[in-house]
């Protein structure tokens, strides 16, 4: 008797055991809301205006960098941390696109204090976004902010060229879920074998973050990282193949340009001089 | 600039600080100041086109005609262009060359060539039309009355001396028009230092932009811009552009517009970037020679007309099917700028084969013709 009561109560403890263990378990893949929330403040109007000053490349092992500690008087929130990326695509025909973007919170209060989603997106090597096109979303009520850092020239070719990172806060709306359509466009890619050259892009990093205070300058916003998962229909990467200069082709453009220069010249020069000569003929004849 | 900035902090900016002070009223008085003012600059150049001709005797209308209603040219400055405004300058330099006015026409070819750079190109037909038995400041130069016969005494080419080389009136002309381009640098380069120097000088001269345009260049740019060119093969490239420069100029430097008119066609074909605001340049030349064309537009006229279109249209169709449709036809492209060279060569070649030729202004000491020809 006493061992089956012992052997239930050890398996009651196990049981018990088991749940939490399970609920730490289902905590830590969740996010990281409770137990050590990625917060961090800034007292910047964008999270990327900084990162230049201290960072070069926009690297996985340095952007972890741009985190910095809040001090004492912001108040914390118990927001959960976590986003879900429910769809994701690059949108359009050419050169010009769209990259699509809809982000759903878990569990979003309306009554938080963390009411603009920032999205920060590290463009790839080859693609850029035009900073007046931007703006002129931006005054049309398209994003709340937004801003390009990094190379903006638009003009060279992508191996010419650093990686841009555009930053977009837009507000969340009451069921926490919002989409973004950002404009993007083609740089001239590397010449290759194939003629088209395959640009990936990876996930946008998320942050939930308090109201910027437009006419304080030195106010420190809260911000927390948010993880992103993605939903079941979300699984494939998402890529833009751009058409690219083909190597083999090299040779015989440059002779072929060449050759119909000259050539062009020479047909040219020949009427010019044939031209004064017959003037001069017909000059000689009247005389 | 309104808010004291500089103008080139925006990074695609590439022209003369005088030009953004111009448009300054942009953001002051109406966001569409700088369209008004390119559409006044266009209907000088529809003014300056009929004078010009006035003053060569010749009846204008369909001349001006073919500036004024071209839908290419005045959608250039409707769309915010500020070609028009180098067009009616290049045309003002022409029409106070004719009346005799050297040092207005050095100031405005000063200026010009500071606000963009490709009026370079005319230095030396206009210094040698300055040729002292021609032209002398003072009194105004006769200018050759083309329905005579007076040209048949002439040489077409001039006639060169060490010491009419550096007659006055081509040093006056250079020490003007070198003194305002001089000028007008210094004060940019004062406002805005280097930045100046390299968007708005430096890099028209040494562009190379491998993006697909109109010129046979851009591919082979675009292939070997992973590598630096040498400067043999710049040299090399610039070979054609400066041979055909040089033939022009020396054929035809008695008639300066016809030269000019040449020289800006070849200038735009031969250039390692064309984009169709180039065509602006030689399209407001060309109501000052169609005159002296023998060209009838039927059916030649017609058919010159439609291969220049015709290659664009080709050219743009393949260029609409990269861009937008984002298909590589790099090389079919690439071809297309061949086809539209060969249309610009045989176009520039059927004009020179065509032309009656009229020395602009007349010799001194030379007598009138009795005899008056009809155009036909």
């Amino acid at each position: 008797m006493g061992s089956k009561r012992g052997r239930s109560v050890i398996a009651a403890t196990s049981i018990f055991l088991a749940m939490s263990c399970l609920n730490s378990i289902s905590t830590t893949q969740v996010g990281t809301s409770m137990l050590d929330s990625d917060t961090f403040c800034i007292s910047d109007q964008y999270i990327m205006q900084s990162y230049f000053t201290t960072q070069s490349s926009l690297n996985e092992s340095e952007f972890r960098h741009l985190h910095k500690e809040c001090s004492e008087n912001i108040p914390y929130e118990d927001v959960p941390a976590v986003a879900t990326l429910q769809h994701r695509d690059v949108t359009g025909e050419g050169s010009h696109r769209h990259l699509l973007t809809t982000i759903k919170l878990r569990s979003f209060h309306s009554q938080s204090h963390l009411h603009k989603l920032v999205i920060v997106e590290r463009l790839p090597l080859g693609v850029f976004a035009d900073p007046f096109e931007l703006q002129s979303l931006q005054q049309r009520r398209a994003f709340r902010d937004v801003s390009v850092f990094g190379d903006t020239d638009l003009e060279q070719p992508s191996f010419r060229s650093n990686r841009s990172v555009v930053e977009i806060h837009v507000e969340i709306n009451g069921n926490g879920e919002t989409s973004v359509k950002l404009p993007l466009h083609a740089r001239y890619q590397p010449i290759g074998e194939s003629g088209y050259s395959r640009v990936e892009f990876g996930e946008p990093d998320l942050f939930l973050c308090s109201r910027h205070v437009p006419n304080q300058e030195h106010e420190q916003r809260r911000c927390l990282v948010l993880s992103v998962g993605r939903s079941k229909t979300q699984t494939r990467s998402v890529f833009w193949e751009i058409p690219a200069g083909i190597r083999s082709h090299t040779e015989y453009v440059s002779v072929v340009t060449f050759v119909a220069a000259v050539l062009s010249a020479f047909s040219i020069l020949v009427a010019s001089v044939l031209s004064s000569k017959v003037e001069s003929c017909k000059n000689t004849k009247e005389l | 600039m309104a808010s004291g900035e500089s103008p080139y902090k925006r990074t695609t900016y590439r022209y003369s600080p005088l030009l953004a002070l111009l448009l300054v009223p942009n953001s002051i008085i109406h966001r569409s100041w700088g369209k008004f003012i390119f559409s006044a600059s266009d209907l000088l150049v529809g003014l300056f086109i009929r004078e010009i001709l006035k003053l060569r005797k010749v009846v204008c209308t369909v001349s001006v005609m073919v500036w004024l209603l071209n839908p290419f040219t005045f959608t250039i400055g409707t769309r915010g262009n500020c070609e028009p405004i180098v067009c009616a300058m290049i045309l003002w330099i022409i029409f106070s060359l004719m009346k005799g006015n050297l040092s207005q026409a050095a100031f405005w070819y000063g200026l010009v060539v500071h606000f963009r750079v490709y009026p370079i190109i005319y230095a030396l037909p206009i210094i040698l039309v300055l040729d002292s038995k021609l032209f002398r400041s003072g009194p105004k130069p006769s200018l050759e009355d083309w329905n005579s016969h007076t040209s048949s005494t002439e040489k077409k080419t001039f006639h060169f001396s060490v010491r009419s080389l550096f007659s006055r009136e081509r040093i006056m002309f250079g020490l003007i028009s070198g003194g305002v381009f001089l000028a007008c640098n210094a004060v940019s380069f004062y406002f805005y230092g280097h930045e100046f120097l390299h968007e708005a000088l430096l890099y028209h001269l040494t562009r190379t932009d491998p993006r697909h345009n109109f010129s046979i260049y851009f591919y082979h740019i675009y292939l070997h811009y992973e590598r630096q060119f040498s400067a043999v093969e710049k040299l090399i490239s610039f070979l054609p552009q400066f041979t055909v420069q040089l033939a022009l100029v020396f054929s035809f430097s008695k008639d300066p517009v016809f030269c000019m008119f040449l020289q800006t066609v070849a200038f735009v074909a031969f250039n390692k970037v064309i984009t169709a605001q180039y065509f602006v340049w030689f399209y407001c030349l060309l109501p000052l020679i169609l005159p002296w064309s023998r060209m009838k537009l039927k059916w030649e006229g017609i058919l010159c007309i439609i291969l220049w279109i015709g290659a664009q249209t080709h050219w743009l169709l393949w260029g609409y099917m990269l861009e937008f449709k984002g298909v590589n036809v790099l090389l079919q492209l690439w071809m297309a700028s061949l086809v539209f060279l060969a249309a610009n060569t045989f176009v520039l070649v059927k004009i020179i084969q065509r032309h009656r030729f009229s020395p602009l202004f007349r010799q001194y000491g030379s007598s009138d013709g009795k005899n008056v020809k009809k155009l036909d």
